[in-house]
């Protein structure tokens, strides 16, 4: 049978002045008519590049060296403008990572979804606007009428990726490329599109070509999987053949797991102590508007003992980040004790290197500064412990001369963390430190992290959404949702015996979990999982300010918990929930 | 609505603080009206007769008062320089004169710099940009009062298509007082024109490289699709902001160029009253030129909720 696509050859280059650029070398590969393809590989790998191409998308400067791409027997790259464009959007479709920027601002959502039907057809108004609402339906958006006349700042990203999605799918190709749809959303959402995407994939019988970084959702959605390493394909095979006998060795790499985790017995003396912790914003309209107060934190009471890394867990929004402003007192509307044991200094790693190192220092420079702070003046000795923090982070002393923009994400991570260190820092608090870096070099910096607190008694406050690397890396938990938290233990107990409806439901989330359960290796989905579980149908619900935090999200919540804020519930070894289930009736 | 009558009250505001900041500032300035009307020769007792004849005596929030009940009523006074003109009746005569300037101006720079801006962003790189950049270059960098001598030069003097100095009021004859008017138009609008052909093709540029302009293409548009039916309606947003000031300049009135063109407008109403401290009359044009300017401004801010729909509820 011939394949829906066929790509032979194809090398791709971006001209650089007088040198250029080889991001795709000579690559072949097919895809057949209604499977799952997953390609898979680091960012600049070229992985999306073939991708681009095939829908006619490549960046301007971009140029196509040789190679043909066969659509239906049909040569693309042999084709009219014209003809091209009769195939895009009608017979291929595309859905890409930031829901957030790929839809136009300000146009109303039904006028972008029915776009491609009055480009490619002549079907009359009303009709239109019948398969739009129609179409914004099978993509769970149950109140599809009404946004039909909303904008996409209005919706979540989560609700714009599946905008996206309606809009792809309204023609019904027969090809649907989605470049890392599920990246830059929160886990359970990411699931949720996921099981969308699979859908589609179920009903329609449509071919998808899903590209990731992330090998847990290739692992998850794909029957066949393409390696690519440096704008070449480096293995392929069906998904369980690669992972389970990976042979090329960057693709061991890829699946090698994360660090095994040190043991902590979180018996130290408290290092940060945070009591009723209640954080706020000020807002005030206008000149005349009234002044208001947006709680983002509440009632939060949490230690960290010396030694320990406590991982805090949350979707975006949830006030992780302001918790951490608070704690190193960067942000002063607060109640409730904010209790920093006597030297910690407590210093921070951002999610962002690139943004968060003045771009017109040099490296050496950046290191010196906390050494200027603690007054040491003696500029031979700077330089001599920044060389040796160099070599610590596992760079080396030629670094000092480089500015940010010279190094790769996972060099200027290193220079953070370095930069933390050398204030002398005993209370490390690191927001997101691995979510913008490649699954290879995430594993590089969790393994210095693990033996900075392992050689330094480090205390670390991890903070990340993505609960994959919290287990590697963590002893103790803490699960915040909107600002309060949820659920707190030891790492072990959350994570095997969850007790918290909304730990649940994260954990169901985690994409390698849901792969691994289908092989019957992990646990199963909790009872009720699937599509209706995982809030494909969009139900709102309004609780009392007073009631349960998670009681519009609940499949567990009862009448009572739209009223009243559950007390904590000690499980016994420091494991706690707040929930009415763990109450006596 | 709210919003509208919050906006008002703002506008307001501005202008009373602006007439107010005006008002006090002349009254600061040695060597008042009554010194101006009688000249130096005059004798202290003329003076002060004529300083009480003329309220100059009150204390200022008083005669601020007074100024401001009058100006509500459209009467701004009588005129220092020329003894029983009223400011209004000064002003009737050259306000016509400005704002038809302007917006014959308004008009040119309207009908080329917004297609150009936007060719100049189609083909960006080809010829036809590179031979526009130069040229708004040029524009730009050529001073106003030398622009509107080279003007008057070729049009005026080499092709006689208009008599230089030869200027007909509106109310006499509209036709000849706007063939006479183009050319100074002309002068205000190019450096006004090179500046939002620029400001247009770089914010169509830098629309043209978001995300939503690659999904648009990933639909099935052409070039043309795409730049109008998704990014014009986003790189428009903070031309219209560009646009508003640009407005808000013309319309105070060029001053050189009326200058230039011997045009009897606001701007040379200005220079001549401040050179004579005809006070009322520079009062009445600082408020005309602030309230312009606050207008304006309040219709950009009525034209973002429109193009804009994040900021409509905020």
């Amino acid at each position: 049978m011939q394949p829906l696509v066929e790509i032979n050859n194809l090398s791709i280059r971006f001209p650089e002045g007088e040198s250029s650029f080889d991001a795709v070398k000579k690559i072949s590969f097919t895809v057949g008519a209604g499977e799952i393809l997953g390609v898979v590989g680091e960012s600049g790998s070229g992985k999306s590049m073939s991708a681009l191409a095939l829908m006619g998308l490549l960046p301007r400067d971009a140029e196509v060296v040789s190679g043909e791409i066969r659509f239906r027997g049909q040569d693309l790259l042999a084709m009219t403008d014209a003809e091209r464009r009769r195939l895009r959007g009608q017979e291929m479709a595309m859905v890409f990572q930031e829901p957030m920027t790929s839809l136009n601002p300000v146009m109303k959502i039904g006028k972008q979804v029915g776009e491609s039907l009055r480009l490619h057809t002549d079907l009359p108004a009303r009709e239109i606007r019948e398969r739009t609402v129609a179409a914004l339906r099978e993509v769970g958006l149950a109140d599809a009428e009404a946004i039909c006349e909303r904008y996409p700042h209005e919706l979540s990203g989560g609700m714009r990726q599946r905008v996206m999605l309606a809009q792809a799918m309204i023609t019904s190709p027969s090809l649907l490329i989605a470049d890392e749809p599920t990246t830059a959303l929160d886990c359970v959402v990411q699931a949720q599109i996921l099981e969308l995407l699979k859908k589609i994939h179920r009903e329609r019988g449509t071919a998808i070509v899903f590209i990731s970084h992330d090998l847990n959702v290739i692992r998850e959605i794909s029957s066949r999987v393409l390696v690519v390493w440096k704008g070449q394909i480096v293995e392929e095979g069906s998904t369980k053949e690669v992972f389970s006998s990976p042979r090329h060795e960057y693709t061991r790499r890829l699946i090698a797991s994360y660090p095994a985790r040190e043991p902590q017995d979180g018996k130290g003396k408290p290092v940060l102590r945070l009591r009723d912790l209640d954080v706020w914003y000020e807002t005030r309209r206008g000149l005349f508007g009234k002044k208001g107060k947006k709680q983002v934190i509440r009632g939060v009471s949490l230690t960290a003992r010396e030694g320990e890394i406590l991982g805090i867990v949350g979707e975006s929004g949830c006030g992780k980040s302001t918790l951490c402003k608070t704690i190193l007192g960067l942000h002063n509307r607060y109640a409730g004790t904010v209790e920093v044991a006597d030297g910690a200094r407590p210093q921070m790693v951002f999610q962002d290197p690139a943004g968060s190192l003045n771009p017109a220092r040099t490296v050496g420079w950046i290191l010196e500064e906390p050494l200027r702070l603690r007054g040491i003046s003696d500029r031979e000795e700077r330089k001599r412990l920044v060389a040796s923090m160099l070599k610590e982070v596992g760079l080396d002393a030629s670094f000092a001369g480089r500015r940010p923009r010279e190094l790769s994400g996972g060099q200027r991570q290193r220079i953070s963390i370095g930069a933390a260190l050398l204030m002398d820092s005993r209370l490390l608090i690191a927001d997101e430190p691995v979510s913008a870096l490649d699954v290879t070099v995430q594993s590089q910096i969790l393994a210095l992290f693990a033996r900075m607190h392992r050689e330094r008694k480090l205390t670390i406050l991890f903070i990340s959404h993505d609960l994959n690397v919290v287990r590697s890396l963590c002893g103790r938990i803490a699960v915040i949702y909107r600002g309060e938290i949820v659920e707190e233990g030891r790492a072990d107990d959350v994570y095997e015996h969850p007790a918290h409806p909304y730990t649940k439901l994260l954990l169901a989330s985690v994409a390698g979990r849901r792969a691994a359960g289908e092989d019957g290796r992990g646990p199963e989905r909790p009872e009720g999982a699937g599509e209706a579980f995982l809030g494909l149908t969009d139900q709102k619900t309004e609780r009392a300010p007073e009631g349960c935090v998670f009681f519009d999200r609940c499949p567990e919540r009862c009448a009572s918990c739209r009223d009243k804020r559950p007390d904590p519930t000690d499980l016994g070894g420091g494991h706690t929930f707040r929930c009415r289930r763990g109450q006596p009736a | 609505m709210k919003l509208i009558i919050r906006k008002l009250i703002t506008l307001i505001i501005t202008l009373l603080v602006i007439s107010f900041l005006s008002f006090a500032a002349f009254s600061l300035i040695p060597g008042d009206a009554a010194l101006t009307r009688l000249g130096q020769d005059a004798t202290p007792q003329q003076l002060a007769a004529l300083r009480a004849e003329m309220g100059l005596d009150d204390p200022l929030p008083e005669r601020y008062a007074d100024w401001l009940a009058g100006a509500l009523r459209g009467d701004f006074g009588e005129s220092y320089r020329y003894e029983g003109t009223t400011v209004a009746s000064l002003l009737s005569q050259r306000l016509p004169v400005t704002v038809l300037l302007a917006v014959l101006s308004l008009i040119m720079i309207t009908a080329v710099s917004l297609p150009l801006g936007i060719a100049c962003a189609r083909y960006s790189g080809k010829w036809l940009d590179i031979l526009v950049n130069q040229l708004t270059q040029l524009a730009m960098a050529i001073p106003p009062f030398f622009l509107g001598m080279i003007l008057t030069y070729v049009f005026g003097l080499t092709l006689r298509w208009f008599q230089p100095g030869d200027f007909t009021q509106p109310s006499e004859d509209l036709a000849a007082c706007l063939s006479y008017l183009a050319f100074p138009a002309l002068a205000v609008a190019l450096p006004k024109i090179a500046m939002v052909v620029r400001f247009l093709r770089g914010s169509v540029l830098s629309e043209m490289g978001k995300d939503y302009v690659r999904t648009a293409f990933s639909k099935g548009n052409s070039e043309n699709g795409v730049l109008y039916g998704h990014v014009l309606g986003n790189a428009m947003i903070p031309v219209v902001t560009f646009f508003a000031m640009v407005i808000a300049e013309i319309l105070a009135g060029s001053i050189v160029v009326e200058q230039v063109f011997s045009v009897p407008g606001v701007g040379r109403l200005l220079i001549s009253s401040i050179s004579d401290r005809d006070y009322p009359v520079v009062q009445a044009i600082v408020l005309y030129v602030a309230a312009a300017t606050v207008l304006i401004n309040f219709a950009v801010d009525l034209l973002y909720q429109l193009l804009d729909p994040r900021v409509r509820e905020a």
